[in-house]
Formats: C-alpha cells, structure tokens, sequence
C-alpha cells in the first residue's frame, strides 16, 4: 500500500478522507424499570448515550462512577465500557449479580436524565460547585457528579450536595411481604430507572438554582420530590413498547390505574380472587413510580402514583410530609397531562367505536395514540424544566411554579392550541394549588407581570452561544451585573443596604414559532441577611435568609443594521417581608428534627427524606 | 363572674426530668379541689425524690383528685402511676382525662399507638443491637414504651395505663375516662364546676398529618435498616471487590480517593436515630393541651405539644398551607391574656413556637419542669431545656419563670446552672416543690 503524497495545492487544511467518524452515541443495556419485572415486555431497554470516551468506572466528562461499599469496606471492579467485548453487544447485559452492569446502568440513566434536561432547557446544565473539605469551593477540577452505585446497605438512595454525589443504597426485601421480589432477597436501589432519574433530578435542580433547596416554607421539600417525581414519570411515556402495551390494555385511556388482564378473551373481573398468574391485576406501569422498592420495603406496590385519589382542596391544607404534599402537585400536572392528551386524541376515538368493552385497539389506531401520548408527555416534560427558569430565586412555593408555568408556556407558545395552559389552571385550580398574589385565576393574572420592551435595560451584556459562555465572558457579564443590580437595587426591591450576589447567570437559546432564533439571559440575583433566631431576647442566635429576583433579560433582534441594549422582560422576585421572616423561622422549626453527619448547608437533608421512602 | 376569693395554686414537684403538677382549686369556704397533671419521671430522675413527691402530693390531697389528665401517655409524664401504684391504689378519683389517641374504640387512634410501641421496641433492640443501648435515641424509645418491670411482667407504661383505668371514685364507682381532641369544652366534675372552673380542650388535633407523618413512617425507617435480620450480607461474590480505584479519567478528580470514602461514610444518614426522634415527636404531638378559666383568670397546661399540635392550635391548620398564614384572632387573644403557662416538654426548642412567646401576656407566670443534660446537644442548638428559649420566656415574662430544678428534692439540691428561684412570684419553702398562686 502506498500513502498518498502530502498535497501541497491545498496546504494540508482538509481532513483526512480516511478518518472515522466518532459515533454520536453509546447504546447501552439498561433496565426500562427495575429487576422485579422480570423478562416481562420491554423491561430491558437500549439507552443510547451521548458519546464520550471513558475511562473505567466509567468516568467521563460529567459523571464520575466510583463503586465504594462503605458498608462492606470494599470497592468493586470498575466497569469499562471501551472494551470490545463490551462495546461489541451494546454493553452489559441486564443482571443483578454482576456490579459492572449496575455501574453501567447508573451511568447510562444518569446521563439520559441530564440531556432530557439539557435539551429541553436549550442549554448545558452545571453542577453545583463542589467544595473541598474545608468548605472552599473547588474551581479548578473538572466537575464531575459522583455516583455510588453501592454506597450503604440501606433502603436509601439520595442526592448530596456535601458529598457531591449521589449514594445508592441496597437492602433485603421485607421477608414477609416482599411482592414480586423473593423474600429477603437483595434489592438495589441503583437498578431501578426511577430512582436514578429522581435523584439525578435533585442534582440537576440544586446545580441549577443555589438557594431553591433551602427549605424556607411548607412547599420546598414538596417542589423538589414533585419535580424529581414529574421527571421520572414523563420518561415512562418515552418507552413506546411499554406504552403500546398499556394502551391496549386500557382501551386508549392511558390514566387506568389497573390494567385489564384478558384470558380467552374475556376481561377479567377485578372483584373475583385470580386463580392463575393470567388472572392477576396489574398496576399501570406508567403511573407506578419505582415498583421494586415498593413492594420489597412491604407497601404494597410502586413507590407513589401519579394520580390515585380525585382532586380535592383539602389536600393542599393537610398534607404536610414531603412526599404526601408533593404527590399533590404531581397529580394536578398529570391531570393536566391526560386532559390534553385525551383532547387531543378525541378525534381518533371518535373515528373508532368499539363493539364492546373487549374489542382490542386496532394497531394503526394505537400507534397514533401512542405517538399522541409520547408527544403530549415530551411537551409537558419540556414545560416543567423550562418553568425552573421562571422561578424566583428562593422560597419557592406551589403557587409560584404555577405562575412559572403558565409564564413559561405563554412564552414559548404564545397560542395556546392544544390548550395546555388551559387544563393546568384547571387541575391546579381543583387542587387548591393558588398563587398568594394573583387576583383572579385567570391567565393574564397568573402570569408573571411582563416589563416593556426597552425599558429596563442592562447594557453591554454579553450572550455567548448555546454551549455556553467562555471564561472571560463570564467574568465580564458577572462584573457588569453586579454593578447593575446595584445600581437599580431600589428599582428591582432590593434593600439598597445590603450586596446584591448575582449567583448564576445563562443564555438560553430558543426558536419561536415563527422559526426566528430567540436569545436571553436568566439571571439569579440574590441579597442575604441573617434574621435573629429567637427575636424579642438577647440570644445572638441567627438564620440567613435570602431574598431575591430572576431576571429574564433579552437580546433584541438587529433591526436595520443595528441592535438594541439588552433589556429585562420579567423581574420575577421574592423580596423580604416580615412575613416571610416568620414563615422562615417557623419553617426551621417545623424541620428541626435532629440532622446526623455534617449539617453544614442549610438545606434539605435528601439523605433523611428519602430513607425508607 | 365574681372574683375568687381564694387562688388556685400550683404546686410544681421535682422529680428529674418529667411532669408532675398539682392544681388546687379552691371551693367553699376553706376546701380544695385537686386535679393531677402528668406524674411521671424517665431520664435524669433525681434519686429518691418521687416516692417523696407521691408522698407529699398523698398528704396534700387528703388521697382525694377530682380529676386526673395524662397528657400523653410517654413515660416521663406517667412512670409515677406505675412505680407509685401502691400510693394511688388508696386514693379516689371522680374522673381521668386522656387524647384521643387513647380511646380504646377509635380504631385509627389504636392503630396507631400500636404501631409507635411496636416501633419503639424494635427500636430499642436495634439500637441495643448497634451497641447503642445508652444513648439518648434509646432513651426515647424507652419514653414510649416504659422500662420492663420484671416483677410484673410487663412495661411500666402498661402498668401506669392500668393504673389510670382503673380508680375508683369516692363513692366507690369505677372512675370514667374522657377522651377530647381540639375544640371541645370538657365536662369537669360538679364539685370543680361549682368552683367556677372550666376547660376548653385546644389540642391535639385530630388530624394525623398535623400530629405526625406517623402513618408507617417510623416502621419504613426500621425496615430501612434490615430490621431484625441483622446485617446484611455482602451482595457481590468476593471475586468484584477490589482493594482501590484507579483514577484514569480526563484531568484530575474533585476529590481524592480518601475524600471519597470519608463522604461515603460520612452521609450515611443514621436511621435509627431519625425514627427515635420521629417517633418521640410523634408521641409528644398527641399531648392533650388545655386551658382551664376561673374567675377571669386563664392557665394553660400544653403537655408536650410539638409543632404540628401548636400549628393547629395557633394557625388553625398545617402552617403555611392556604388560610393557615397567620395566627387566628382566637390564639391571639388567648395569649395576649394568658396568665399561666406550663411550659411544654421541659422547655425544648420545638415546644415552645416563637409565636407564642411574642404574643404571651407580659404579665403571665410561667413553669417548667426540666433537668439539665438529659437530651440534645448544645452545639446543635437541641439541648433541653433550650437556654435561649427560656431566657426569651424569661424575658418576655418579665422574670416570672421558674424551674423545677431551682429547688432541692430528694437526696439532691437545686441545681446552681438553673439559676435561682424568682423571689416574691413563687414559694418553694418545703423540699421538692414550687408553688405559685394564680
């Protein structure tokens, strides 16, 4: 073979013709569920990741995989996922007893729920800023999220800011009633896709917004687990053999919470005992949040449901724990989800008339409902993550992620024509959920106030592009905001006396519906003071308190050759008032409850929240 | 209603670190009428210094209680019915109030003091197991269930329960037992009612999610942790575990290996811990809170409460959730004219809501029994009693509080770090008690 010669015409400035491709992504082996479904349909999927080269763990560019027991005292062999053998079959099969596949599984699933997030936000999501053990922020490492696969022989998996990690526990499964799991039998927390995906969840959000996960009301806690909860349920929809399966068994109406079981063709009624496996009434699948965990810790069943009891206002004013309270948001978004995808759907049921309740979906007519409900479930996915922009800044409450939402949708889709905006003040609006402020429950009113065009203006900031912005951008946007915020402390409600942080500032990239590319910024700022623990005495006892504003700033379009100061068009805020200095003392005591290893954050002890959740 | 002509008095005995209150109502001409809040002493217990008391509250009542309230049934608030049983076996009671919870038809309310023993035995052991047998997380679970008396073959919480159910009245007749949740006016005995007394009921709330999140929680936690299967076994066939991990990827890690472990070990969170606490709180929530008025004069006696008792107390509601924002007219003026407060569970942090401190009367009298060093931890803010919540009620009262352990009792004296005894506001001429006249 001869090499071909060194082309001096063209100065060596084209690629090689002989090179490869990299590949776009890496599929691998994961559990579409969790183990205890066993070989039943679709419960081993293909994730296809991103591509990156990686090391054994695997390590890559935003994960780290580090399997330490820390209660067996021992690591486990790494897997690593370059080698051909591996490579080969799409990597390692599903399996309970070999760690390698269960490193490859948090990874795969962790880095699926990042660019479900990445790609709906238009933009790269960071993590929080580690910090080393001596409480300084570590800037000059790449920063990697940590998973333990096998942290702690613990019904436990959470999310951590101090360690930076996310530890995964396992444990036996109750020996009495252990559901579809053997008696005693091991159960990984790191197996199932629910529990990756809402604690990934918890990572994204904290790296997201500094002051969100300070649990200064009743609903912060709540948010979080029905934010990771909404994340994890839409992900099911995306799983279309799982979804054509539902949808046959539940007659196109995807909100069942049982699935009809047919035997000879004939439905099985729910009231008589089953006699044979055929028999046995399901739970629907894509409703049913971590079903392993469920039953091995004896609760009979998934971990939460997306929807299981009518709406009522009561709720809102009772439910207090964390997982409770959130479970009423969680259903008041799915309420909102199924009306629009039954609305939607209305046309193809009318087409269809079944001759009676056993008739089967026609295959056509199920692949366009599946399409329906997959679509309708990316929409609201989309909509929940890009709401977080439109958040204040700190104390966030129920009623303010609804005025997001509604100012989120608007924003992005100014018609609402499949009437999602529609169905989610309805759903809300039959939960209790209602924002302090608004005056009416009506669109207009839910929405956060816009400001007009030009007339707050933040000049010379800079955009960057949609993979972010480069250090020196960085600095120079961070000086000029600061220096603003400043300036116009007493315009944006700021106590003038204190410092205003601007704590985290990204474009965001986005066409409209006239195909026209949109650029804004979001901007986090944020002034602290400490309040006095116990006011009236002469303890020097102290909490810190944040107040704050979001600022979503605009880049005009050039218009004749020249382009406008950047300017604000919503200043979402949430500034101090005595009564939120009440309802934040309140708030620590309400969550006083002993904290075990290092408290040094004022935030949600995730590790306690979820133990036996 | 006409002035007294006597006061009530409110004898505060010095047993450790538990309740045990005596109020005298005055009626006719010379005669008391005597109601019994809590008799009972877990941690910290001052030797000798409650047969002692149960000694004295015998000769202060003649052996006659109009009335006995257990405000929960955790074991520093009723040990005494249990290790003083012979004393109570030859007085007469006319009538015992408990919670709700305690209603043996109430289903719900059964189940759920079922499940908190059952809870807090497992607890017990796995704590025993974990070589954790005297710290206070044990303590806790020990406050819920009674120590075991071998004699009797049973707790001492049964016991003290049994004692309870079983007085008699001075008639002879067995004496009954009301059970009230928050909002209810309570019948009082004849001979109290004709004294001018009454009694409203403000807590605990029947509402489980205010109490607790007590459904099965503690149980998760416990199932959390094995349970009873001891520990578990290695998940992984030894030929995976490895001696380190060799970093090989791209640019340096966040953090070095050792790090790594030490975070590892380091948020673990500790679960029996969280279900002791959850479960204490729990127990301390179902607290009957009452407030009795006479001639004008109000008292409250707020048990244990936690939070979520006061939180319906206070805001109507779960705090923070719709229409509960802010404290209802009704609380307010409670307070604003409140003239005697029993400061709940030995004045910790969280018994005692900031509300109720700022908006109590100024010229309110308030009493707590306590002993210092038996939980918490003072670098964590959840030492009992809390010391700047007591100074802020010191404050807010204008020095009108006083300790139990500001007196002697028993073997002991009064304890130099609770400061002294307010002078001119209360007597504690005798050993082991503290007096105030409303």
């Amino acid at each position: 073979m001869t090499k071909p010669p060194p082309s001096a015409a063209d100065g060596g400035i084209f690629a090689a013709t002989t090179r490869l491709p990299l590949p776009a992504t890496r599929p691998l082996a994961v559990y579409a569920f969790d183990p205890s479904r066993g070989r039943r349909l679709g419960n081993t999927m293909t994730v296809d990741v991103a591509y990156e080269p990686l090391a054994p763990g695997p390590v890559g560019e935003r994960f780290a995989v580090v399997d330490y027991d820390g209660t067996q005292n021992t690591y486990y062999t790494p897997v690593n996922l370059e080698l051909p053998a591996i490579l080969m079959r799409g990597g390692l099969a599903p399996s309970e007893v070999d760690p390698r596949f269960h490193q490859q599984m948090v990874y795969a699933v962790a880095s699926e729920t990042l660019e479900r997030f990445q790609t709906a936000l238009g933009r790269r999501v960071h993590w929080r800023r580690p910090s080393a053990p001596d409480g300084t922020d570590i800037d000059d490492r790449p920063n990697r999220l940590y998973l333990h696969p096998h942290a702690m022989a613990q019904a436990n998996a959470f999310y951590s800011a101090d360690a930076h990690a996310i530890l995964f526990g396992y444990f036996k499964a109750s020996a009495d009633d252990a559901g579809h799991n053997l008696p005693g039998q091991t159960v990984f927390t790191c197996l199932s896709h629910d529990i990756i995906a809402h604690e990934t969840t918890h990572a994204i959000v904290d790296g997201i917004r500094e002051h969100l996960m300070e649990p200064t009301n009743i609903d912060v806690a709540a948010f979080h687990e029905a934010f990771a909860d909404l994340a994890a349920l839409f992900r099911h929809f995306a799983h279309s053999e799982t979804l054509l399966d539902t949808l046959q068994k539940t007659g196109g109406k995807l909100h069942a919470l049982t699935l009809k079981t047919k035997v000879a063709g004939e439905i099985v009624d729910p009231e008589k005992k089953a006699q044979i496996q055929a028999d046995t009434i399901e739970a629907n699948p894509l409703l049913a949040l971590a079903t392993q965990f469920g039953e091995a810790s004896a609760m009979h069943g998934g971990l939460r449901s997306a929807l299981g009891s009518p709406p009522t206002p009561d709720d809102i004013k009772t439910k207090t724990e964390p997982h409770d309270r959130g479970s009423v948001l969680v259903a008041a978004v799915f309420d909102a989800y199924f009306t629009v995808y039954l609305r939607k759907t209305e046309p193809l049921f009318k087409l269809w008339k079944p001759a009676g309740d056993g008739d089967d979906l026609p295959a056509p007519l199920a692949e366009l409902l599946a399409e329906a409900a997959s679509k309708t479930a990316e929409t609201f996915f989309t909509l929940c993550a890009r709401a977080l922009d439109y958040c204040p800044p700190v104390d966030l409450t129920f009623g303010d992620f609804l005025r997001a939402l509604i100012t989120a949708d608007l924003d992005f889709y100014p018609n609402d024509t499949d009437g999602v905006r529609d169905a989610i003040m309805q759903s809300f609006r039959l939960r209790g959920i209602l924002p302090d402020d608004a005056r009416y429950f009506s669109e207009a009113s839910l929405c956060w106030p816009e400001l007009r065009p030009g007339a707050l203006p933040v000049p010379r900031l800079r955009f960057g592009d949609p993979n972010g912005l480069t250090s020196a951008e960085k600095d120079f946007d961070g000086a000029i905001l600061r220096a603003w915020a400043q300036k116009k402390a007493t315009l944006l409600g700021f106590d003038p006396a204190f410092a205003i942080k601007a704590e985290s500032f990204h474009p965001m990239f986005r066409v409209d519906q006239n195909g026209k590319l949109l650029t804004d910024m979001i901007v986090e700022l944020v002034q602290t003071r400490e309040i006095p623990r116990f006011p009236g005495s002469a303890d020097p006892a102290t909490l810190t308190m944040h107040s704050g504003v979001t600022l979503i700033v605009a880049r005009p379009p050039q218009l004749l050759g020249r382009r406008a100061q950047p300017y604000v068009r919503f200043a979402i805020a949430k500034h101090y008032s005595p009564e939120r200095e009440q309802r934040q003392r309140h708030a620590f005591v309400a969550n006083s409850t002993e904290r075990s290893g290092p408290a040094s954050r004022f935030g949600i002890n995730f590790a306690l929240l979820h133990a036996g959740d | 209603m006409p002035a007294a002509t006597r006061p009530i008095r409110i004898r505060m005995y010095r047993v450790g670190f538990g309740d045990f209150f005596l109020m005298s109502v005055p009626v006719g001409a010379s005669e008391y009428a005597h109601i019994l809040v809590d008799c009972g002493v877990h941690a910290k217990p001052v030797a000798g210094a409650m047969d002692a008391a149960l000694a004295q509250m015998h000769a202060d009542t003649g052996g006659r209680l109009a009335l006995v309230i257990m405000t929960h049934r955790h074991a520093d608030h009723i040990s005494g019915f249990a290790s003083g049983r012979a004393v109570f076996a030859t007085m007469t009671v006319e009538q015992v109030w408990m919670s709700w919870f305690e209603n043996p038809a109430d289903k719900q309310a059964q189940g759920v003091q079922k499940s908190l023993v059952a809870t807090a035995a497992r607890l017990t052991a796995a704590l025993a197991a974990a070589g954790r047998a005297d710290d206070q997380h044990a303590m806790m679970a020990e406050n819920i269930t009674g120590q075991f008396d071998v004699a009797a073959g049973t707790s001492s919480n049964d016991i003290a329960l049994g004692v309870l159910r079983g007085f008699k009245t001075a008639a002879g007749a067995k004496t009954p037992v009301a059970y009230f949740s928050a909002g209810q006016t309570a019948k009082l005995p004849p001979v109290l009612v004709d004294a001018g007394l009454a009694a409203d009921i403000l807590g605990p709330p029947t509402d489980l999610a205010l109490v607790a999140q007590m459904d099965n929680k503690p149980h998760q936690y416990l199932a959390a942790d094995g349970g009873d299967d001891g520990a578990p076994l290695p998940p992984f066939a030894p030929a995976f575990a490895t001696d380190g991990f060799k970093w090989q990827g791209k640019g340096p890690p966040v953090y070095a290996a050792a790090d790594v472990v030490a975070h590892i070990k380091a948020n673990q969170p500790d679960v029996l811990a969280a279900a002791a606490q959850s479960a204490d709180n729990a127990m301390n929530n179902q607290s009957l809170v009452v407030l009795f008025t006479f001639h004008g004069k109000t008292l409250l006696f707020s048990g244990d409460a936690q939070w979520g008792n006061w939180a319906n107390l206070l805001f109507g509601g779960a705090f923070g959730s719709p229409g509960h924002t802010t404290l209802t007219s009704g609380a307010a003026a409670m307070l604003a004219k409140l003239d005697f407060y029993k400061v709940g569970h030995h004045g910790s942090t969280n018994a005692t809501p900031i509300d109720v401190v700022n908006m109590l009367n100024e010229g309110c009298t308030a009493m707590c029994s306590t002993a210092i060093g038996a939980y918490g931890h003072e670098d964590q803010h959840t030492e009992v009693p809390r010391v700047p919540l007591l100074a802020a009620l010191d404050a807010r009262t204008h020095g009108r509080l006083a300790r139990s352990d500001q007196v002697a009792a028993g073997k002991v004296a009064a304890d130099p770090d609770a400061g002294t005894l307010p002078a001119g506001i209360f007597t504690a001429d005798a050993h082991g008690f503290i007096d105030y006249l409303v």
